[in-house]
């Protein structure tokens, strides 16, 4: 426990020490709630569905594979990796207090969107219960999203390679769960679409917290696919060994 | 204290390490030499589990570095080639992460203020790591390896980038902290190991080629000795008479034309008496003798010699 905070703690310092993450956070708030604003004015009502139904695909092309590249990437290529394997800490805790590190990061730069709701309860009376699921929702699938992230960051020591590759990968993950995705797929191989959305696709289980129906496959879904990305990272560190 | 026992390590096609075998007593001091790419790094990676063995076992302190690494870790001190430093992080926030992660706590501060001071480190410590020379990050790394005082030390060229003052310090503290600790370090630079070293070991290709003290490797590389005759020229040329003795293998005559002294470099069997026909030679001849004294192979002649670097001499045995 004890180690994985310090490894917790010299990453999120990480974070702020380098301009990157600044600039990303930035982005990220300003986009999320222009896009936001757009769909706020013209159609005036006060929910956050629109929001919600984009932030996958700004989350999954941008954000997440910009702060997940670094964190084995820039190990690699600082020779740091060396440094850090041969501390008396267990791959795991390190594993863990880095993607503990991102998630934090991540979390407080959704917490920057919490001027949208905040401004929505002044201008009207907006259902409170869909924005605190959408959120709950946005929590669970950016720790998804890291757990890809980082478990890809393991391969290369090229941050941009990294970034690349996290990106074509989550954007997958995100538009298998737009509907019609699915159906052209099923168009070339039956079957296929269906089952990639059912299983795979992020954005069904996303929509269905994000509505405000908790069910506990979707809470599952997302705890047992980060846990398996988290344990496959550990996994590709000591098998690097050989 | 480090035992590596059939030792191989191979990647993908290359085998880095074939069949190494070794053991280090605490408190000795071995200089790892041999040319680039032999397997000195593989080997200090395997000592530090960060690379494990394809093949073998090897033990630190009675760990197995496989079965027990975070034992191993926690005994070991080391400093990686690569010199392996978070860039944005200051000096002082970096040896305060290493020391947490080494588990310090209440001896940290002691700890922090003898590596400052052993290291030299105390002007940079506020500064940025990007922004120091090659001689201070280098320092700031060997820091990192000594701060929680362990057994063994690992170092992979602590004395590149530095300068020869800043070396000359360097070799000052592994020779003061050897006597508590086992201390493997490799190095390019030949007259460090036979500084500082209590035992070589050559490796090549993956191979130790030698072990020992650098008298021994030395002996063991020259099946011949090297003595070197010079007397006043002019007066007849007794390079036949000198051949024609039975020991001797062969014999190079240098002329110095400045002064008429003529010199022989005659190469012998190790162990055989020539004095005495050499003696016979000259009072035969009435040459006085001007020079006698036999020459030794040289630190980077031994080096080429285990290395096989230069079959031709090592063929030719002393023979150059």
């Amino acid at each position: 426990m004890r180690d994985i905070g310090i490894i917790f703690r010299r990453e999120l310092n990480a974070y702020f020490y380098s301009p990157i993450a600044y600039v990303f956070s930035v982005i990220f708030v300003f986009l999320n709630t222009s896009i936001y604003m757009f769909h706020l004015f013209f159609l005036g009502n006060a929910d956050m569905r629109s929001f919600f139904s984009t932030l996958p695909i700004v989350l999954g092309l941008i954000f997440i594979p910009a702060v997940s590249m670094r964190l084995w990437s820039e190990e690699k290529k600082l020779g740091t990796i060396q440094l850090l394997l041969t501390l008396p800490i267990k791959t795991e805790h390190i594993v863990l207090g880095k993607f503990l590190a991102s998630f934090v990061f991540y979390c407080i730069a959704l917490a920057g969107t919490l001027t949208i709701p905040v401004a929505l309860f002044f201008l009207g009376n907006p259902d409170i219960g869909p924005i605190i699921g959408g959120y709950f929702g946005a929590v669970l699938l950016g720790g998804f999203f890291l757990s890809v992230g980082i478990f890809i960051s393991s391969f290369f020591s090229d941050q941009i390679i990294s970034l690349i590759i996290t990106s074509l990968v989550l954007g997958f993950l995100t538009l298998i769960g737009w509907q019609y995705v699915p159906m052209v797929i099923d168009g070339w191989i039956p079957g296929l679409g269906t089952f990639l959305y059912k299983y795979i696709g992020v954005t069904a289980h996303f929509n269905d917290i994000e509505r405000g129906v908790i069910d506990i496959k979707s809470i599952i879904y997302f705890l047992s696919f980060t846990s398996l990305f988290l344990y496959l990272n550990v996994k590709v560190l000591e098998r690097r060994k050989y | 204290m480090i035992e590596l026992k059939n030792v191989s390590k191979i990647y993908g096609q290359t085998k880095a390490l074939d069949n190494v075998s070794f053991s280090v007593k605490r408190g000795e001091i071995i200089g790892f030499v041999g040319p680039n790419g032999a397997g000195k790094t593989t080997a200090m990676k395997i000592i530090t589990t960060y690379s494990l063995p394809t093949e073998g076992s090897v033990k630190v302190g009675g760990y197995d570095v496989t079965a027990n690494p975070i034992e191993v870790q926690k005994m070991i001190g080391y400093l990686p080639e690569t010199v392996p430093l978070y860039a944005d992080m200051l000096v002082d926030e970096y040896l305060s992460f290493i020391g947490e992660a080494r588990h310090l706590n209440g001896n940290f501060k002691q700890r922090r203020d003898w590596v400052i001071e052993a290291c030299g480190l105390e002007s940079v410590l506020h500064r940025k790591i990007a922004v120091l020379s090659k001689g201070y990050k280098q320092r700031t790394c060997l820091a990192q390896a000594l701060i929680h005082d362990p057994d063994v030390l690992i170092l992979d060229e602590p004395t590149s980038g530095l300068d020869p003052l800043q070396i000359i310090g360097i070799r000052k503290l592994i020779k003061d902290l050897s006597t508590k600790k086992t201390i493997i370090f490799s190095t390019h630079i030949l007259p460090e190991v036979a500084t500082i070293a209590d035992r070589i070991l050559v490796i090549n290709k993956g191979k130790i080629v030698g072990d020992g003290t650098f008298e021994e490797l030395r002996e063991s590389v020259t099946k011949y000795n090297t003595l070197v005759l010079g007397v006043k020229g002019k007066k007849g040329d007794i390079e036949n008479s000198l051949k024609n003795i039975k020991a001797v293998q062969d014999v190079k005559v240098e002329q110095n034309t400045s002064t008429d002294e003529i010199r022989y470099k005659i190469f012998y069997e190790s162990g055989a008496d020539i004095l005495e026909d050499i003696n016979a030679i000259l009072r035969e001849r009435k040459l006085d003798v001007v020079t006698l004294h036999h020459e030794k192979l040289s630190l980077e002649d031994s080096f080429i010699r285990l290395t096989g670097e230069d079959k031709e001499a090592s063929r030719e045995g002393g023979v150059k």
